[in-house]
């Protein structure tokens, strides 16, 4: 599949209509994780979309917003608001007692400034709570990358892993990546180290020979500097792996005399 | 309330939303309901029902959060998708329908909303040249009334095959032709 033709396709607009049936949904989504151009290209027409319905927007009647928050306090967690209710018990002094009616006044005043205090109080909470909520919100952000990272290294020690050195071939003397393949889950990540920059129009595929015949795992850009892990497609097994340059989006077979890395797997 | 436009990332607002506190909700609702208000009132032209829509779609964003998948798409593509479903099963509802039907034509077609503040009175012919309606409507008529029918209308393809008279496949052509159209329409 030549995979501008298919971003060009009206696809990507159909998907994210929701016009897209069943079958074109799961091979979309199938081939969004194999080819990252077509996420950017997905992306790409999300953000106009969102940006013209931002623009045309139509504000909802103003009474919908106090229904809405009505609607969805079932599902909110907790912090529903208190209500306090102050009940006055005090009866009507007797006229003739002064000392009581100061006595009262006062009580007035006493409640009055507790009421303002209680009021300066709480608004204070309420900016300490907004505050550490946005805070939490930073944290849990930060640690849910923290687990990404730590379940990326743990995946690298899993004992099931075999990583096999590919070398850079005599075109490509400096190539280097790396195979962790996990021959329980069948799963293949490939550590780019050093891949050179390529012709705009080209990317590198990499290839698994199975029983002698090549076997696509997919395409990546190049990397410069940078180490890069990269989920592949699954294979179960392989003799050997191989790095080509190819036509953006993949070749069917690989185009051997521009073999940038190769490695053997160990003898099972 | 401008400047509150990038108080939260995309990330930090779904797992605010997962964690259903109460807070994010006015930020939810200054940021979003407008946009996702546009799209239902365009499939359910009343006012008040679209109103109700709005609420229920709020519900369903608040209940449903878990459901939402970050590699399918963005937060306000999922939000649209779910406004867009819940119009489109009002306006394919039994009731609904039985309601239109009730109308002389000519009120099916022009229903008067009172609409806004400043009490203008919006038809169905202005609806048509606001929002994402207008961008279908800038489309060759033949494209613009299958976007019509499958966006707005929420008929199948195959169902929109059997309204219109054309093969299936001259439908599926179409359509993908308006969508790349469609497109380019969106500036």
């Amino acid at each position: 599949m030549n995979i501008q033709e298919y971003i060009s396709s009206g696809i990507i607009e159909s998907y994210i209509l929701g016009l897209a049936n069943e079958k074109e949904t799961n091979e979309f989504e199938r081939l969004c994780m194999h080819h990252p151009e077509l996420v950017s290209a997905r992306i790409s027409f999300e953000e106009k979309l969102e940006a013209y319905v931002r623009e045309n927007a139509i504000d909802p009647p103003a009474y919908v917003r106090l229904k809405t928050s009505e609607a969805i306090r079932p599902f909110t967690r907790d912090n529903s608001s208190k209500i306090v209710s102050i009940q006055s018990t005090t009866k009507a002094a007797h006229s003739g007692n002064r000392l009581l009616k100061y006595m009262i006044a006062a009580a007035v005043i006493l409640l009055i400034g507790s009421a303002y205090l209680l009021n300066r109080f709480q608004a204070q909470n309420e900016r300490i709570k907004t505050a550490n909520q946005a805070l939490l919100a930073k944290v849990n952000a930060k640690d849910s990358l923290l687990r990404e990272i730590v379940g990326e290294d743990q995946l690298m020690k899993g004992s099931n892993m075999k990583i096999v050195k590919m070398e850079g071939t005599s075109t490509a003397p400096q190539a280097s990546a790396s195979i962790y393949w996990d021959s329980t889950s069948e799963s293949v990540y490939l550590v780019v180290k050093n891949m050179p920059k390529l012709p705009d129009g080209k990317q590198y595929q990499l290839w698994a020979s199975v029983d002698n015949k090549p076997r696509n795992l997919g395409v990546f850009n190049a990397t410069d500097d940078k180490v890069v892990i990269l989920k592949m497609k699954n294979i179960r097994k392989a003799d050997a792996f191989a790095i080509t340059i190819e036509n953006k989006g993949g070749n069917i077979t690989p185009s051997l005399d521009k073999t940038q890395a190769t490695g053997k797997t160990k003898p099972l | 309330m401008g400047s509150v436009d990038n108080k939260y990332t995309e990330q930090e607002l779904v797992f605010l939303l997962k964690a259903k506190d109460e807070k994010v909700f006015s930020y939810l609702y200054e940021n979003y309901s407008a946009g996702l208000y546009s799209i239902i009132i365009q499939i359910v032209p009343d006012r008040e029902q679209a109103g109700d829509v709005l609420q229920e779609v709020f519900v369903n964003i608040w209940s449903k959060i878990d459901s939402y998948d970050r590699s399918k798409g963005k937060l306000f593509t999922w939000m649209l998708n779910v406004a867009r479903n819940l119009s489109i099963d009002v306006i394919r509802s039994k009731s609904y329908r039985n309601n239109l039907k009730n109308q002389s034509p000519d009120e099916a077609g022009y229903i008067e909303i009172d609409y806004s503040a400043n009490t203008t009175v919006v038809t169905q012919r202005i609806l048509n040249s606001i929002g994402l309606k207008n961008a279908v409507q800038q489309l060759r008529p033949e494209y613009s009334n299958l976007i019509d029918l499958a966006y707005f209308k929420g008929y199948t393809q195959e169902e929109i095959a059997g309204i219109e008279g054309l093969p299936l496949g001259t439908v599926k052509t179409r359509i993908r032709s308006a969508l790349i159209q469609l497109r380019e329409h969106l500036k």
